[in-house]
């Protein structure tokens, strides 16, 4: 009877622990479509055992007691706002992904939102467009400003560039393109593209008889005509082969990884009506 | 407060007037509405159409303002609000930022009327556009705006002030002319829809003016043809009746006219029945006259003769007292006395009666009714006319009397009964004629009636029944080739009738006639019983009294 007791107050008190013991801890900044679907191609290929938080679930997560209290091995931050929390403990290693605008504390390794700037010189070349203008917030974008430079000085793209520092300077600044520019190159820059400035992009197009190739597919329908899009799923699934290679002991390149797949939609009626080169084989 | 009845011209009392004056105010009022509508209705849409526009504008200017504003370009936003105060209807353009900030304005008059359309149109951000993380996450596009200015119009509305001035005279000329046109088609239809009630309603007339010949020349199978038809039916049976009444009064006018004309040949009859009667008075008159003279010295004869009888007869009684019978004129003188004795009385006698017969001729023929109420009684008037009639007795005619006794008196003229007794007993005789016949004359008292009854009877050939309707007419008789005047029983009717009775024949034809002379009793206080006389009558010793 005796043994039978210190087997259940064993199991009792065991219990907890084998139903919270984990490798992974997820944590997903909010309930978001484009943050499921990552999770949900991380979590297709990725076999260790997860634990999700979704942050916009509690007031206040305590990140430093969990991962004292429960090891986590690594943590996987979905988002900007996860990112900056995950950054603030150092139990666990952070891989992040879906975090455009987070300013990590120190390097971080992930899956980067933001494609190689070689596919879009590429798809660039492809329809013909030599000189290209590009706005960007040197804070926010200029590294990849820099890489795109590297990148298309080995094509006959030429990148015309202005630097916006506030929002309100991108009419501007897109207007000083004027007949300087053959495409533009919308990045995902919160201070160069923003809600207001947008169709500001889409009306130089117009004015200009200048495509617009941008990085998201529901600008088309403003008016682009190439959008070069990332595929989320292919993030979640190529951020749990990372994750794979650190829990198998592999140190990580520092930095984020370019996604290694990209989704490329064009408005045909755009095309058609500036005249350019079909893009054929994507 | 007695209230002056407004009196209408007679036109206006015609049924086309009054038709056509609800039909043209009728209309008059459509019209009046329809213009007050349409023009309110072109003022609201012109005024609803102008605030479109003004919105419009200011939100084409709005959405045009939205980069520059963003920008903060003033001189974009300035060439913006310039472009939009070119429309004629823009008075002043203004463009605001979120903080109440003008960042550009184009004012084109500073006279602001009171009506004036103010449009404020807020500058949003566009919608449904993200932000470069949100279009990566693959969000869905939201319709969240965000008002980052606003552009301020003001529009003019002179513009629609004129137009209503405008639209209100077109209006009212179009309205106008419309009425009129209208008007007058009305007037024309009325004109062509009333002339059926106007030839209705003068065929009535006609009719009612008695001219029932005249017919409502209406054609057709509606109300009206149907009502012309009725009343030509109506008019048609008038006529007829009319003709009837007409045929009525014609016939009725040729019956009295005949009637007249009868009663003027009973008139002329009378006339000369008058004029008879006058002639034959004064032939009465004469014929007494004439007889009248020697009747007197007929009786002065007579009296002279009966003096001079009783003077001689003493001698001659002395005479053949002496001298024993002799004889004068052939006759012994006992019977020559007696003889002479009574001729002389009966020379006397009958000359009074001729005296009496003519002075009752006289008194007839000059209207001596003046005897009427004279006491009379019945059986010494029969008795008088069967002296007169003595000498008119037949051998072969049987005179029987049967007088009643106690028989009261009447009132009237003896002679114009002895007359009248004197025609029916000589008809009575005439009738026997050729034959052995009876009359029978009696007189009886009919104390029930209140009468005195004569009755003469006889058996002779009676009288045919066309004649019996023509016995009273004047000089009607059937025996003119005999010497009959047709007056007896014409005068004696008008004597009887006189006296208050009445004169019946009853008569068979081959079998006799019975003539009754019916005669009021007269009052007691004017007549009293007379005593019964019974006998033959003097002057006629075959009369027997039974």
């Amino acid at each position: 009877m005796s043994l039978l007791r210190l087997l259940l107050l064993v199991l009792f008190t065991l219990a907890p622990t084998l139903a919270l013991a984990y490798d992974v801890l997820l944590l997903q900044s909010m309930h978001d479509k484009g943050y499921d679907e990552a999770v949900r191609g991380f979590k297709r290929d990725y076999r260790g055992s997860v634990r999700r938080i979704v942050l916009t679930d509690y007031a206040e997560l305590d990140l430093t007691r969990i991962t004292r209290e429960e090891h986590p091995k690594l943590i996987i931050a979905v988002g900007d706002r996860a990112l900056e929390l995950a950054q603030k403990q150092h139990a666990a290693p952070v891989l992040y992904m879906m975090a455009l605008n987070a300013k990590p504390r120190r390097s971080a390794v992930g899956v980067s939102m933001l494609l190689d700037p070689a596919k879009y010189l590429s798809v660039l070349e492809e329809l013909g467009c030599d000189r290209v203008g590009v706005l960007y917030d040197p804070a926010r974008s200029g590294a990849y400003v820099k890489r795109a430079l590297a990148l298309a000085a080995r094509t006959r793209v030429r990148l015309v560039l202005r630097e916006v520092h506030a929002a309100k300077e991108t009419p501007a600044m897109l207007a000083s393109l004027k007949g300087k520019v053959d495409a533009l190159w919308m990045l995902p820059d919160a201070t160069a593209v923003s809600p207001v400035s947008t169709e500001a992009y889409f009306l130089f197009s117009q004015a200009e008889r200048v495509p617009v190739i941008t990085f998201a597919e529901v600008y088309l329908s403003m008016g682009g005509a190439v959008a070069l899009t990332i595929d989320r799923n292919d993030i979640g699934r190529q951020l749990a082969e990372l994750a794979q290679n650190v829990l198998d002991g592999n140190q990580p390149e520092d930095g984020g990884d370019p996604p290694r797949r990209m989704v490329m939609r064009t408005n045909e009626g755009v095309v058609r009506q500036l005249r350019l080169n079909p893009l054929v084989g994507r | 407060m007695r209230r002056k009845k407004l009196r209408l011209p007679p036109y206006a009392k015609s049924f086309q007037f009054r038709l056509y004056l609800i039909f043209t105010g009728t209309i008059a009022l459509l019209t009046a509405a329809f213009v007050t509508f349409y023009v309110l209705t072109e003022l609201n849409a012109y005024r609803s159409n102008m605030e479109r526009e003004g919105r419009l504008l200011a939100t084409v200017l709005a959405q045009n303002a939205r980069l520059p504003l963003f920008a903060e370009n003033r001189e974009a936003l300035g060439i913006l609000a310039e472009g939009t105060a070119r429309y004629p209807s823009v008075l002043s353009v203004s463009i605001v930022d979120r903080e109440r900030r003008l960042l550009a304005q184009q004012v084109k008059t500073k006279t602001v009327d009171a009506d004036v359309i103010d449009m404020q149109v807020p500058i949003s951000s566009p919608s449904g556009v993200l932000s470069p993380e949100s279009a990566l996450l693959g969000q869905s596009q939201g319709n969240e705006q965000r008002v980052i200015g606003e552009v301020h119009l003001k529009l003019d509305t002179t513009g629609a002030r004129e137009r209503l001035v405008t639209l209100v005279a077109a209006s009212l000329g179009i309205g106008t002319l419309f009425w009129i046109l209208v008007s007058l088609l009305c007037y024309q239809i009325l004109k062509r829809v009333t002339s059926s009630f106007n030839l209705l309603l003068g065929g009535i007339e006609k009719i009612g003016n008695g001219t029932l010949s005249a017919r409502v020349g209406l054609d057709g199978d509606d109300e009206l043809g149907r009502a012309a038809n009725a009343i030509n039916a109506m008019a048609a049976s008038l006529e007829l009746r009319e003709l009837e009444n007409q045929a009525l009064q014609d016939e009725l006018l040729r019956a009295m006219r005949l009637e007249v004309q009868e009663e003027k040949k009973l008139v002329m009859a009378r006339l000369i029945q008058t004029n008879k009667m006058t002639s034959l008075g004064l032939l009465l008159s004469s014929m007494a006259h004439e007889i009248n003279n020697p009747n007197a010295s007929i009786r002065f004869s007579g009296h002279m003769i009966g003096k001079m009888l009783g003077d001689a007869l003493p001698l001659l009684d002395g005479v053949w007292q002496e001298e024993g019978e002799f004889y004068l004129g052939g006759v012994p003188y006992q019977r020559a006395r007696q003889v002479l004795t009574e001729n002389a009385g009966k020379i006397v006698e009958n000359s009074e009666r001729i005296a009496q017969v003519v002075q009752g001729l006289r008194d007839y023929g000059v209207g001596g009714g003046g005897q009427l109420r004279q006491r009379l009684e019945i059986n010494s008037a029969v008795s008088a006319a069967l002296s007169v009639l003595a000498c008119q007795m037949k051998r072969d005619v049987q005179l029987h009397t049967s007088l009643a006794i106690s028989i009261p008196a009447i009132a009237g003229s003896q002679q114009q009964i002895e007359q009248v007794l004197i025609n029916l007993i000589l008809n009575a005789m005439q009738s026997c004629a050729g034959r052995n016949g009876e009359v029978h004359l009696g007189t009886r008292h009919d104390a029930a009636r209140g009468e005195v009854v004569v009755e003469v009877r006889d058996n002779g050939v009676g009288i045919a029944p066309e004649t019996m309707e023509r016995l009273f007419e004047p000089f009607y008789s059937t025996k003119l080739d005999l010497g009959g005047s047709g007056l007896g029983l014409y005068i004696s009717q008008f004597i009887v009738s006189e006296h208050g009775g009445r004169l019946q024949l009853h008569s068979a034809l081959g079998k006799g006639t019975v003539a009754t002379v019916v005669l009021p009793v007269a009052p007691v206080s004017v007549v009293g019983v007379l005593a019964t006389q019974h006998g033959q009558h003097s002057a006629d010793p075959l009369h027997q009294v039974r």
